[in-house]
């Protein structure tokens, strides 16, 4: 699809109430379609339509900034910056393309790609609750993973807090906090579902659902609380596999900022055929 | 049946933005018309003058460019689906629900229902669909189609403040408002809702005045202080304006148990159409004589218990003469209720008259003057044997007509009277 080329009035025009640097980045990309240009640009258009006060956020510049949950750009302003975007770098996005573009990261990695003539990267394997709960031995309502996507030896997943959860009637009485414990959980099912999802060799095959026990647990530190209807971002990455043991590292944001951390999850499993070792 | 009571007037108009402003001018006579300098400065548009919104500016297609009063704030992707008479209408809405002693919340449930009429926005629209044919329609903003279409307000507010009740929005022109609020009306008689928020506004743009010069019904006058005249002999055709205005109904005895402030009770409402044209009124106002006829059976009045008649009267030469005719007609064996038209003052808001005039009986009601009818040098003949007011009086009115007509020959009236 042909995308009708602007002149510099009108680059200027359309991106009036983005910030200067992104106004002659677009300028100079008219004229030199340096893709170097590309994340002054498209930040710049994002941060045009962000509430100030998440603008921020958006300046600290982290990959992982959800569009949604941490910047509220819902899918129809989500549709107002692809316009823009595509407009200013002659480009054209794919309806298919844009369901994959959640996280600020996405957005610049699949530019990226698709200035340079790359491979788009696709979907990155999300993951929607049902199929979360069909392979996980975990189950509600002891399952704190409603939404992730597996790349490679990473993963990523969010957990709304809806308030309804009945240990927050104790925890505590009258302040529902969500427990300190329960976020290091959720770190460790994370943990489990990229050891059970992901098709990276590092794993070294298909890993046995009911065989994943926690070991141990280091360096773990809460900044932040969590609170009804707060959405909790978790990250798991794989810091070392030798089987029977696997070590990640995890983190969890919320609203942008990083409310826990944990330096080494150790997790113990059998692959898939192996013996059964464990019968208890 | 159970009984209606307006508990809540929200207020964008060009009169003024409150009902103690508002009365103020309608009791005094004083418009709101002044020479606009976008007609005036373009050789094209043969009319002047025109009634503003003050303290709303929403000539450009952008709503980031639009000023507004600061007392409402909108998020962004609230803005970008607003078409100017949605943006006036966060306005009376709000300002409805705080004078009816309601709070945001209080308008968001089951039993709460919103109904609205508006043209949608013709700026909108012709923005919208000129970039789409310059530059494709995936290039157009996607709330483009919200932004524009006649039921912008209707998605915008019920939305905005989570509305969970029955939702719709009316298009019958100009008498648009007066369905919202008929329809409204039985929603709470009929027991399907407790409360409802009736909001009618229209864009104060070129886009949606303009184009009636077309059917040559705006006065050419420059003069603001006589364009407007209906029931005057030498009368030339109406003065545009726009806003908002939001009433709230409720049930009579849900309002009195929750110590609301009553204006009046709203009692009935008639609707008939002419059959007979597209844009021109019956000549003898049959439909709307039949719609008065239907207000007053349904409100279990006669046509002497009547004090007050607010006309729809636009100040063209075709419309006043029927609309006469119709008055005749329904009040006839004698003794005729005091009549005006307050178009006089605002000109003619198209959709939102209706409500906007029915918020003008109330506040008359309620501060005690029926609103003269300004203007009238030359009483046309045909209104003679009518008791067209010149001047205000001071006394209030306590059972009122208030009349509307819209294109395709149809008539709403409705009934009000003090509670």
């Amino acid at each position: 699809m042909t995308t009708a080329q602007f002149n510099e009035e009108e680059i200027r025009d359309s991106l009036k109430r983005c910030p200067e640097s992104a106004i002659e980045a677009a300028v100079q990309f008219a004229s030199t379609r340096n893709p170097d240009l590309i994340p002054t640009i498209v930040m710049g258009i994002i941060e045009r339509f962000v509430e100030p006060d998440v603008r921020p956020v958006l300046r600290e510049g982290n990959d992982q900034i959800r569009l949604l949950e941490d910047l509220g750009i819902d899918s129809l302003l989500m549709v107002e910056i692809v316009i823009l975007v595509e407009e200013t770098l002659g480009i054209h996005i794919e309806n298919e393309e844009l369901r994959n573009l959640r996280s600020v990261g996405d957005i610049k990695e699949y530019l990226d790609a698709k200035i340079k003539g790359l491979p788009i990267p696709t979907g990155h394997n999300i993951l929607k609750f049902e199929e979360i709960a069909a392979v996980m031995p975990h189950q509600s309502p002891f399952l704190f993973i409603q939404e992730a996507r597996i790349n490679g030896v990473k993963a990523e997943g969010t957990y709304h807090i809806t308030g309804d959860e009945a240990f927050l009637e104790g925890h505590f009485k009258d302040n529902p906090v969500f427990p300190a414990s329960l976020m290091l959980e959720a770190l460790g099912q994370l943990a489990v579902l990229l050891m059970l999802k992901s098709e990276n060799p590092a794993f070294q095959g298909p890993i046995k659902a009911d065989s994943i026990y926690f070991v141990s647990c280091d360096g773990v530190r809460c900044h932040k609380v969590c609170k009804p209807q707060d959405i909790m971002h978790l990250n798991v990455s794989l810091k070392k596999i030798h089987p029977p043991m696997a070590q990640f590292e995890g983190t969890i944001l919320c609203r942008g900022s990083k409310v826990a951390k944990a330096e080494e999850i150790s997790l113990v499993f059998e692959f898939d055929g192996d013996e059964s070792t464990a019968d208890s | 049946m159970r009984s209606v009571v307006v508990t809540g007037i929200g207020l964008v108009t060009c009169l003024g933005h409150d009902t103690a402003s508002v009365g103020e001018k309608l009791r005094h006579l004083q418009h709101g018309i002044v020479k606009h300098p976008p007609f005036i400065g373009d050789p094209k548009i043969p009319i002047s003058v025109a009634a503003p919104i003050s303290g709303f500016e929403t000539n450009s297609t952008d709503p980031e460019d639009w000023t507004y009063p600061g007392e409402l704030r909108f998020r962004l992707e609230q803005l970008r689906g607003l078409s100017p008479n949605a943006l006036y209408a966060h306005f009376s809405l709000t300002r409805a629900v705080s004078d009816a002693g309601l709070d945001l919340e209080s308008i968001s449930d089951s039993r709460t229902g919103l109904y609205t009429a508006s043209s949608g926005s013709a700026m909108m629209t012709h923005y919208n669909l000129s970039r789409m044919k310059k530059v494709g329609p995936q290039r157009c903003s996607p709330l483009g189609i919200v932004s524009s279409i006649a039921g912008t307000l209707n998605f915008n507010l019920a939305a905005a403040y989570k509305i969970r009740g029955s939702t719709s929005g009316f298009v019958s022109a100009c008498a648009s408002s007066g369905h919202a609020m008929g329809f409204a009306f039985d929603e709470i008689a009929l027991g399907r809702q407790d409360r409802m928020v009736v909001v009618g506004a229209e864009d104060f743009t070129e886009e949606t005045i303009a184009p009636f010069s077309g059917m040559r019904v705006l006065s050419e006058s420059d003069d603001p202080d006589t364009a407007s005249r209906p029931f005057d002999k030498n009368r030339n055709g109406f003065v545009g304006t726009g806003g908002s205005v939001t009433l709230i109904l409720e049930e009579e005895e849900a309002a009195k148990k929750r110590g609301a402030n009553i204006y009046a009770r709203l009692s009935g409402w008639g609707q008939a159409t002419d059959g007979y044209h597209v844009a021109a009124s019956h000549p003898d106002g049959d439909g709307l004589a039949r719609a008065m006829r239907l207000a007053l059976e349904n409100a279990g009045w006669s046509a002497s218990d009547v004090d007050y008649v607010n006309a729809h009267a636009t100040s063209t030469t075709a419309g006043d003469i029927s609309e006469c005719r119709a008055l005749k007609s329904v009040f006839n064996d004698g003794a005729s209720p005091a009549i005006s038209s307050t178009k006089a003052l605002t000109g003619h808001a198209l959709s939102l008259s209706s409500i906007m005039e029915a918020s003008f009986c109330l506040i008359a009601m309620n501060q005690g003057f029926t609103p003269g009818s300004a203007h009238i040098s030359e009483l046309d003949e045909e209104a003679s044997g009518l008791n067209i007011l010149k001047e205000s009086v001071a006394n209030a009115p306590e059972k009122v007509l208030s009349n509307s007509s819209g294109f395709g020959g149809v008539n709403v009236v409705v009934a009000l009277e003090k509670a």
